[in-house]
């Protein structure tokens, strides 16, 4: 055995203080948001506990570290051999035990989180959602469906301390439907026509505003899939659902000019042109005949109109403009869907 | 009457040194290839990580547009990934195994030829989609159904470029294995074999059985994309969850095809620069084999949030297994500085940092195995830490440390201490910047691979900071550079073997002949050359050591091992 080495102040101040600081440090700065549903205050548990065990390892392993490299160095012409240790079966033994009692007691509390995050409730209050490239369209049963754009993101209107169910259809490819605040994300993946979609189940604790986002790549504008979620009361969301319950009727053409449009398969017009005369309203009688939903807007004069659902059709009366070359867009996918608008004398 | 001499062929015939290397079998010349070309590479795929964290720095689109934004982190992540960290190991490998075997060559060096220069032809292909319209730009992972509806030739490139680029491993894989069984000197016992040797042997094992799957399924995904298939797209009746399962059960063996042969690297450099053994030889072999058993049993980690059939406590249990091997190897390396003489040269240094890095990124791992974790944190910035504090802080991490330890051997002068040091330092506090935020940012709940974020006062100075770490790590390249140029023009000699190594590699001349040794030392333990330098007194710390050598070698003459 080798005699042990007198203790420095330093190293006193160092073994203790280090610890104190990293602790500090992990936990001030290593926690999600605020848990705001009934499983996600369980998964911060779990994750308070799984962080502890973590702080413990990185601690111990960091610390050794430390230690070795300041107490084990070479100093300079020392030329003899350490002891050559080869090994030792029992502290092998032992230290393939740490990891294991360690791992093995992460699997069980997260085991029992995840029932309890998976739980499903008897009679929730039921809402699609859907995704697409690059939006949401949130369907309520018996109620207004609303799908957002870039700019004026949906919200997902639900009530307070109930459970929630939503079931998630993706239109073409995969999204997640994402809250940090509710500690949890869901895939939607287009299932094709016999496959079940995903479904996800919540009850929001707390009354307020809730920011969320897709979380699965899911091409050229996947950062716009924003959205929000706002948890209200029940009175206050019977009220939402049955205001807006009523889309505005599609308008009525009332114009001497009318442009036939399309969207088509894979989130495209079916022309990148059109040309109509100055000074005057004109219609745009619009088919949708993609898979997802598709509107018609005008970049320079911000007309925004209807979404179009998938296989339905809409007239828009546009107002007057003036001669000169526009763009107009799928304010639904920006980037994907522009065509040249020409007005002429 | 005329005589013929015989002469060695390689003095036979002189060739121009340009066609000398474009042709060259021999499995030295080889290793330096696979090397600059994966670091030509490796500085690309940096620059494209500039490019994206820029555009990140702050909020709101700068100078790239959603597009290229997309096309710079897909190139990214799979330039990084198959042809610098994958590639790179490999040329270590293929200088060093067959010297530390005590090998003349590698068991296939034509093999050994075509398998490289499958690599530039590939990733010129994967790179190349920048010129015909856009570079592939679904991620790394090119989820169906996303890839079968891009539009653009880049994504058939990527698919091409990829399928090329696998079957060089693969090939690499056979090759490797073959020489690890077939060539080993007299004397070289698998159970002596040097650790780096071990990893390379379960890494291509793992290749071997992990990238046909892989090919296959980008096979399936280029005819759904071009012949009007139907495996991963649902609206004409595919499974888009077909693709993730391939996928990843490629994917998942991948990341420990990348990081055994670095904890090989780390295992050879610290036992030589705290002058011990390493602690627990046979511990630590196990635990390597368990780790690639282990890795084809958790793909489906990756896909937790994918609800549907998935099982996800058998595949949350078999993750937590893999954190139990990979902290003995913790406990062994530990173990090993422990009442050492630590000598703190560049490689050691990198070698430590690997420890301490990779630690970060297994404990995030284990975070990660849990589902309600994951639910939380997947596709989030805090995987995005995760999977850096592995492949950067771990793979790169031992990437130089082998280049500080082994390129006295390759080139016969050493690389300088202290800008080697200087380069450690801003590499190691650039990386933990730019890296350590991520962490936070992911548990804030921002996704990866958007081009824009949310203008929140939280996000955007943690975004900052990562990025001023970014740009450290690119500093941090410029020492080195220098280091390797003026080491090459006025450099140290290094002489056969400068640190005093325990394996063969260090028997020969730096560089070694074509022909690799003129003799060989005995070969009787892990270390043959600790026992030459410091002869068998030693030995005697561990009475059974000689006799458990001769056991071995007994064997070894029957051919049993
Ligand atoms: C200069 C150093 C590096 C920086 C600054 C960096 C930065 C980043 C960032 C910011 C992302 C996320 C992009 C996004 O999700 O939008 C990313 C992704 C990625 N990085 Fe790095 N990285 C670096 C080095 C490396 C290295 C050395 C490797 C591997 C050996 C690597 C592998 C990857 C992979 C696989 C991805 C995922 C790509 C994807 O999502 O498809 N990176 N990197
Ligand atoms: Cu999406």
């Amino acid at each position: 055995m080798q005699p042990k080495a007198p203790h420095s102040r330093l190293r006193t101040i160092v073994r203790i203080g280090a610890p104190l600081l990293l602790i500090g440090l992990l936990s001030g700065c290593l926690l999600p948001p605020d848990p705001k549903t009934d499983a996600a205050k369980d998964v911060f548990n779990l994750y308070l506990l799984v962080l502890a065990l973590a702080a413990i390892v990185f601690i111990g392993v960091e610390g050794f570290l430390l230690y070795a490299v300041f107490r084990y160095r070479r100093k300079p012409g020392d030329d003899v051999l350490p002891e050559q240790l080869h090994g030792n079966n029992t502290v092998e033994v032992i230290w393939t035990l740490i990891p294991t009692v360690i791992v093995f007691t992460l699997f069980g509390f997260s085991m029992i989180t995840l029932g309890e995050v998976n739980a499903k409730a008897d009679n929730p209050t039921t809402i699609h959602v859907d995704g697409f490239q690059w939006q949401w369209t949130f369907r309520y049963e018996d109620g207004p469906s609303i799908t957002g754009t870039a700019t004026d993101p949906p919200v997902l209107a639900v009530p307070v301390g109930e459970p929630v169910r939503l079931v998630l259809n993706a239109l073409d490819v995969n999204h997640s439907f994402y809250v940090p605040e509710f500690l949890i994300k869901r895939d939607l993946i287009p299932v094709g026509e016999n496959g079940t979609p995903n479904e996800l189940e919540f009850t929001v604790s707390e009354e307020g505003t809730y920011s969320g986002q897709c979380a699965e790549f899911c091409g050229v504008a996947h950062a716009d899939m924003t959205f929000s979620v706002e948890a209200m009361s029940r009175d206050a969301f019977e009220q939402f659902i049955a205001s807006g319950g009523a889309t505005p009727p599609p308008a009525e053409g009332d114009c001497s000019t009318t442009i036939q449009l399309a969207a088509v398969e894979s989130i495209q017009f079916d022309t990148d042109s059109i040309e109509v005369p100055a000074g005057e309203d004109f219609c745009v009688e619009f088919t949708n005949n993609d898979i997802v939903p598709h509107d018609f807007g005008v970049v320079e004069t911000q007309f925004n109109g209807d979404d179009v659902a998938p296989g339905e059709s809409i007239t828009y009366q546009v107002p007057a403009m003036e001669a000169g070359d526009y763009t107009f867009i799928c304010t639904l996918h920006p980037t994907a869907m522009v065509g040249d608008l020409s007005v002429t004398e | 009457m005329a005589t013929t001499t015989l002469e060695p062929r390689t003095a036979g015939y002189r060739r121009a040194w340009v066609l000398d290397w474009l042709t060259t079998v021999d499995h030295k010349k080889i290793g330096i290839l696979y090397i600059v070309n994966s670091f030509l590479f490796f500085f690309a795929a940096g620059i494209l990580a500039l490019v994206v964290r820029s555009e990140l720095a702050v909020p709101g689109m700068q100078f790239l547009d959603q597009d290229t934004y997309n096309q710079a982190f897909t190139m990214h992540g799979t330039i990084m990934l198959f042809l610098f960290i994958i590639p790179v190991l490999s040329g270590f490998g293929n200088y060093i195994v067959p010297l530390q075997l005590g090998a003349p060559d590698m068991a296939f060096p034509r093999i050994n030829a075509l398998s490289f220069w499958l690599l530039p032809l590939g990733g010129l292909l994967i790179f190349s989609g920048y010129l015909f319209g856009g570079a592939a730009a679904e991620g790394w992972t090119s989820y169906a159904p996303l890839s079968n509806r891009a539009e653009g030739v880049g994504t058939d490139l990527w698919i091409i470029g990829l399928a090329l680029v696998g079957t060089a491993s693969i090939l690499g894989a056979v090759n490797f294995i073959t020489t690890i069984f077939k060539m080993r000197a007299p004397g070289m016992t698998l159970f002596r074999m040097p650790i780096f040797v071990w990893t390379i042997l379960v890494t291509a094992t793992l290749i071997l059985l992990a990238t046909p799957v892989l090919t296959a399924g980008l096979i399936a995904l280029f005819i759904d994309r071009n012949y009007g298939g139907s495996f991963f797209d649902p609206s004409v009746g595919g499974n888009p969850i077909l693709w993730q399962h391939i996928f990843w059960f490629f994917g998942h063996p991948e990341v420990y095809i990348v990081i055994l042969p670095g904890m090989g690297v780390v295992s050879e450099v610290l036992p030589v620069f705290s002058r011990k053994p390493l602690f627990g030889y046979k511990a630590f072999v196990f635990a390597t084999i368990a780790i690639g058993l282990l890795s084809f049993s958790v793909w489906a980690h990756h896909m937790f949030t994918t609800g549907g059939a998935l099982f996800l406590p058998f595949f949350s249990f078999m993750t937590a297994l893999i954190g139990i091997p990979t902290g003995v190897k913790m406990f062994n390396w530990l173990g090993t500085l422990y009442r050492g003489k630590l000598v703190f040269s560049s490689a050691m240094l990198f070698a430590l940092g690997f420890i301490s890095m990779f630690l970060i990124g297994g404990i995030s791992g284990v975070m990660l195995a849990s589902p309600p974790i994951d639910f939380h944190v997947q596709d989030t910035y805090f995987v995005v830490a995760h999977l850096h504090y592995v492949f950067f802080g771990g793979s790169v991490f031992a990437v130089f440390a082998a280049t500080y330890y082994w390129f006295p051997k390759m080139f016969g002068r050493k690389l300088n201490e202290p800008l080697g040091k200087i380069h450690f330092w801003i590499h190691f506090i650039g990386f933990n910047l730019a890296f350590f935020p991520m962490h936070e940012l992911g548990l804030l709940g921002m996704p990866r691979r958007i081009a824009d974020y949310a203008d929140r006062p939280d996000w955007v100075i943690l975004n900052f900071m990562s990025t001023v770490g970014a740009f450290m790590i690119a500093v941090s390249v410029i020492p080195f550079l220098i280091n390797v140029i003026a080491t090459f023009i006025n450099g140290e000699p290094a002489g056969d073997d400068p640190w005093e190594g325990n394996t063969l590699e260090w028997a020969t001349t730096s560089p070694p002949p074509p022909y690799n040794f003129d003799r060989l030392p005995p070969i009787h333990s892990e270390r043959p050359l600790f026992f030459l330098t410091h002869g068998h007194g030693h030995a005697a710390e561990r009475p059974d050591d000689l006799e458990e050598g001769a056991e071995e070698d007994a064997e070894h003459r029957k051919g049993v091992v």
